[in-house]
């Protein structure tokens, strides 16, 4: 590859002899928000920390955007934006972290910024620890993303932010989808970020098992409505929900449905063998 | 160098200059309130000899070896670590960045703080009693010394301070005197192998030996150039060696961390 993407080959990570990711593949290309789904404990901030180099691997190798991130070079960390789920908000005015932190950053935007704060609904002249815990939230989203960044790595964003607040960063964040910027969510919260991601990674037990686009999703898999629970091999997954049942099959009618982030998690999680007869091979039908 | 530069290495000094400047001031307002009492009350009781550098010693090296113990404490604060190991900068900035404010930056604001706190301690004696101590002169050869010292003992607890989760400076200071008792220990133990032929009981009795040696002029002539020599290697080893191989222990350590 490419100096452009993130390219992750046959790495090994563990936090004990036991490892959490054992030859583990991945390629994430620009102009694309990521979203990385995966149960508790699956690897999700990990991964994360690997990319930007808070942690090391223990074998294979890992470029980001044409470096090694664990040489933590201050070029790469100049592209890296990272807020992690427990992050750090200094007792210091929103000016004063502007122009402490601000020039650390080459391609910073100070209008872009002043203009997310106003869209956030966040007002200056506070020291950010008189910030409630959502609005913290928001004023390092606001400076993550007006630091022009190629890489963005956002864990757990929307924990925490109420429901305007969710809306606007669903907003602003498809705003910042760029051709030469990677942002990779890290989430839970598979609701928040529903019509946003795109491509959809699955991460389980350590290893990449779904890594596909929604239009390769739409393709592969009938989403329907069905009032009798049905029964057979055709049948990937079923929910009870109001009014039916929620059937999720392998798409041969050719009909476009949508599935939604939380069922598409779900089937292929219950399907962790199946499912790769039903897509390409990860990573190859990569946009 | 790819990996380094001045304006990064600028704007982290000045981040880490700034850092926690609300407790810096209280410190400071602390010790400042603390030399003047003492210079006033030294005064009342008419204890005129020089009580400065009595005074400057320990706020120079104690204090030194605290804010050295805390300069690295963000890296193992949750969120703070990842937010310090992520901020744009090498291994290398960071660390000089952190070795500069707490050596140079802290030996120089320290003496420019504590000349002027004496000075104003001295001028309030001079009014209340109409005279005081002598003045606090930064620029006496023990003053530079002493500074020079803490520049190059400093770099010990730096070590400490990258190395330690918690409680670095006590931490830093369990190790010396571990590493006191274990050097004490190795030299009694080769002392005891190489003169237990001279021993008396529990003790080596060298004195008989010695004696005979010293009025021949023999002991002069061989432990002289090797008292010498010995004396020499420790001060290239504490001068030129020391503080380098701390320094470089810190800054790999700091490159190793992950969070």
């Amino acid at each position: 590859m490419t100096d452009t993407g993130i390219e992750i080959k046959n790495l090994s990570f563990g936090y004990t002899k036991e490892l959490l990711f054992s030859n583990l593949d991945l390629t994430l290309e620009l102009g694309n928000i990521y979203g990385l789904l995966g149960k508790n404990g699956a690897g999700k901030t990990s991964l994360l920390k690997l990319i930007c180099g808070l942690r090391f691997p223990e074998a294979g190798s890992c470029s980001v955007l044409g470096r090694e991130p664990k040489y933590r070079p201050a070029a790469l960390l100049e592209d890296i934006y990272f807020l992690p789920e427990e992050f750090y908000a200094p007792a210091i005015s929103s000016e004063l972290y502007q122009q402490l932190y601000a020039p650390f950053y080459p391609r910073f935007n100070p209008e872009a910024f002043q203009e997310y704060l106003r869209e956030f609904d966040l007002r200056g002249g506070k020291k950010l620890s008189e910030f409630s815990y959502g609005q913290k939230k928001k004023f390092l989203l606001a400076f993550g993303l007006a630091t022009r960044c190629r890489l963005l790595l956002l864990d757990e964003p929307t924990n925490g932010l109420d429901i305007p607040s969710k809306s606007q960063f669903r907003k602003l964040l498809a705003r910042a989808g760029e051709e030469d910027r990677i942002i990779l969510i890290s989430t839970h919260q598979v609701r928040d970020m529903e019509n946003l991601i795109d491509p959809i990674i699955i991460l389980d037990e350590g290893a990449i098992i779904f890594q596909q686009p929604m239009y390769e999703v739409t393709r592969c898999l009938h989403v329907g409505l069905e009032q009798v629970q049905p029964s057979g091999d055709g049948v990937l997954y079923t929910d009870k929900t109001l009014g039916g049942y929620v059937v999720v099959r392998k798409n041969v009618s050719g009909e476009e449905t949508q599935a939604d982030l939380e069922t598409l998690f779900n089937t292929v999680i219950a399907n962790r063998d199946r499912i790769g007869e039903l897509f390409a091979p990860v990573g190859k039908e990569e946009v | 160098m790819r990996d380094f530069s001045i304006r990064r290495l600028g704007l982290l000094l000045r981040r880490d200059f700034s850092a926690g400047y609300k407790s810096v001031f209280i410190a400071m307002a602390a010790v400042g309130g603390f030399v003047i009492l003492v210079s006033v009350l030294s005064a009342l009781g008419r204890e005129l000899g020089s009580i400065h550098f009595q005074l400057y010693f320990p706020l120079l090296f104690i204090g030194g070896f605290i804010a050295t113990s805390l300069s690295f404490k963000e890296l193992y604060l949750n969120g703070q670590g990842v937010f310090y190991l992520t901020l744009p900068g090498s291994s290398l900035e960071k660390f000089l960045s952190k070795l500069l404010v707490t050596s140079l930056g802290y030996a120089l604001g320290s003496l420019f703080f504590y000349t002027a706190v004496s000075s104003a301690a001295e001028g309030i004696n001079r009014v209340i009693f109409g005279y005081g101590h002598a003045f606090f002169n930064p620029f006496t050869r023990r003053v530079l010394l002493a500074v020079t010292v803490y520049v190059v003992t400093q770099a010990v607890f730096l070590v400490g301070s990258v190395y330690f989760r918690k409680l670095a400076f006590i931490k830093t200071n369990l190790y010396l005197w571990l590493f006191g008792i274990v050097l004490t220990i190795v030299v009694a133990v080769t002392a005891w192998v190489i003169f237990r032929d001279y021993a008396v009981g529990p003790r080596i009795g060298l004195e008989p030996y010695m004696q005979e040696l010293g009025r021949s002029g023999e002991l002069e002539a061989v432990l002289r150039p090797m008292a010498e020599k010995f004396l020499q290697v420790a001060k290239v080893l504490f001068w030129g060696a020391a503080a380098p191989v701390c320094w470089i222990i810190s800054y790999l350590r700091l490159r190793e961390t992950e969070a």
